[in-house]
């Protein structure tokens, strides 16, 4: 296939896909792990963070639909075989579930402020809607129960909707949902780095925090880095059409933006840079601290996350099955 | 009751004599003709084998292809809507009131049979012209046929031509190992 019938937009809505749900899942484990003083900022930035990607991402779906008018039907029916007829009813209850939690996680004083707030006069109702803390602490646990599993169905739903076509043999293998759950919800991870790193809680539960955030990164990296050197292999060994599509990033076009930008900038480098920022943890109980090279290896985790995408999208659409013609291999008629 | 449905079964398939092809890319013309499918977009076209063999024993096949009309369609199993479907007669048609242009089957299809009309805004694909069908006519790839290397017919019905060729002479599909079970044969 010469043309791309999938293009930028479903790359965007992938990595999108992929964050939202990352910032979900970080935020839920921050708060079962966390209570009153830890984790805090981790669980309210991911929280906040969480539904904007996703919301924009299936704009952008419904966008790049080429029948938009139509997008209704997706709802009126559910396809088991299609892995996106089940993702976008999984993506609608996320997007609601995360939208609600996070509106669950502005403290008091925010929304005291915004009350007042004459321009939000027509949704005052919305705003000035509270809990007990009681309630709204055990609330907020029940959407972090709700939302878990319902984030990690997006991210790995991102990577079996391109993995469940026998038709394109580079997508085609189990490992590609994994690679894409656990780059997503790295990418989610990264960030809430990014983010809070720049709160004011930051600085006063920092080393906490921090120490959470990057054992999952370094965690999530590493499992990435066990699914690539597996997917090469499995894809060397197999048919010929799987072997033959690996040319794309071995020596075709995509090599060097899977090599040089996915696997060492967006994998291997921060995954030093967080080794390096957090290794001091482990015999002086402190780490570290530089907002300069948290913010670095953040964004080189969110370009790789993005180019993987990229990657995937636009190279697996080049692969196909061998051969072309029914009679190859054929004695001479 | 039961029995005489099972008569009335039909399974529509294609069935291509390779030695008749010369590739006069008729069935192209005649396809766009008779459905209207604009320029660049085709529902059908001709793969050619390039030369294979050792001098002196040369050879060289011209392959029409289209739509498979696969018994295990992928382009079915993953639209999200239920637009794709197979008819009766064992044809894979479009609904386009519930297709909502994913372009998912596009991807999924082993030999990239479908395509992006954008005229009209439908996914293009071959129908076994079937609105020619119930006529008693041919399909016009096949009616146009000047090397009548195209053949189409029931392959449930014995006495068809096509159970006949296929019947006779060894058949090959396209893609074999991508296991869609397609209704498109060819034979030497």
């Amino acid at each position: 296939m010469e043309t791309h019938d999938w293009g930028w937009l479903i790359v965007i809505y992938l990595f999108f896909g992929g964050l939202g749900a990352g910032a979900y899942f970080v935020s839920g484990l921050a708060t079962y792990l966390g209570n009153k003083t830890t984790y805090r900022s981790i669980a309210r930035w991911g929280a906040y963070l969480a539904p904007f990607p996703i919301i924009i991402g299936s704009g952008l779906l419904i966008f790049d639909l080429f029948r938009p008018w139509n997008f209704y039907r997706l709802f009126l029916t559910i396809q088991l075989t299609s892995p996106m007829s089940i993702g976008s009813w999984i993506l609608m209850a996320f997007s609601g579930v995360s939208l609600i939690n996070a509106f669950l996680w502005v403290p008091r004083e925010t929304k005291e402020r915004l009350s007042s707030k004459k321009w939000l006069k027509r949704w005052k109702g919305l705003v000035d809607w509270s809990w007990e803390p009681t309630t709204q602490e055990r609330l907020r646990s029940v959407f972090a129960a709700l939302g878990l599993p319902l984030s990690v169905g997006v991210a790995l739903y991102t990577g079996i909707l391109l993995g469940a076509i026998p038709a394109r043999p580079f997508w085609n293998t189990p490992m590609l949902a994994q690679l894409f759950l656990f780059s997503g919800i790295s990418t989610g991870t990264a960030a809430v780095i990014v983010l809070t790193s720049f709160t004011r809680e930051h600085a006063l539960t920092g080393d906490q925090d921090a120490k959470l955030l990057y054992t999952m990164d370094i965690l999530l990296i590493c499992l990435e880095m066990l699914i690539i050197v597996p997917f090469l292999l499995h894809a060397y060994l197999a048919t010929a059409s799987i072997k033959n599509s690996l040319h794309l990033i071995l020596g075709g076009p995509y090599t060097f933006l899977f090599w040089g930008v996915v696997v060492l900038g967006g994998l291997l480098i921060p995954l030093l840079v967080e080794i390096y920022e957090i290794y001091p943890m482990v015999f002086k109980k402190h780490m570290h601290h530089s907002r300069a090279l948290e913010v670095a290896s953040g964004i080189l985790v969110l370009v790789g996350g993005l180019t993987l995408r990229y990657v995937f999208v636009f190279g697996g659409q080049l692969s196909a099955f061998d051969p072309k013609v029914a009679s190859l291999g054929l004695g001479m008629p | 009751m039961k029995q005489k449905e099972e008569e009335q079964r039909k399974r529509y398939v294609m069935v291509v004599e390779l030695k008749k092809c010369f590739n006069c890319k008729g069935c192209v013309v005649a396809c766009r003709a008779e459905n209207r499918v604009p320029l660049p977009v085709s529902r059908n076209w001709i793969d050619e084998s390039g030369v294979r063999g050792k001098y002196p024993f040369l050879g060289m096949t011209f392959e029409p292809s289209a739509c498979n009309h696969c018994e295990d369609p992928p382009c079915e199993r993953v639209c999200p809507t239920g637009a794709t479907f197979r008819s009766p007669e064992g044809i894979v048609l479009v609904d386009d009131r519930k297709c909502v242009g994913c372009k998912y089957c596009i991807l999924a299809c082993p030999y990239d049979a479908r395509s992006v009309n954008h005229r009209d805004r439908v996914i293009e694909k071959c129908t076994f012209c079937k609105h020619r069908l119930p006529e008693g006519r041919t399909p016009a790839c096949v009616e146009t046929c000047m090397g009548h290397a195209r053949h189409f017919g029931d392959i449930l019905d014995p006495n068809s031509e096509v159970s006949r060729l296929l019947g006779e002479k060894d058949r090959f599909v396209k893609k074999k190992e991508a296991g869609t079970r397609p209704a498109f044969y060819y034979v030497y």
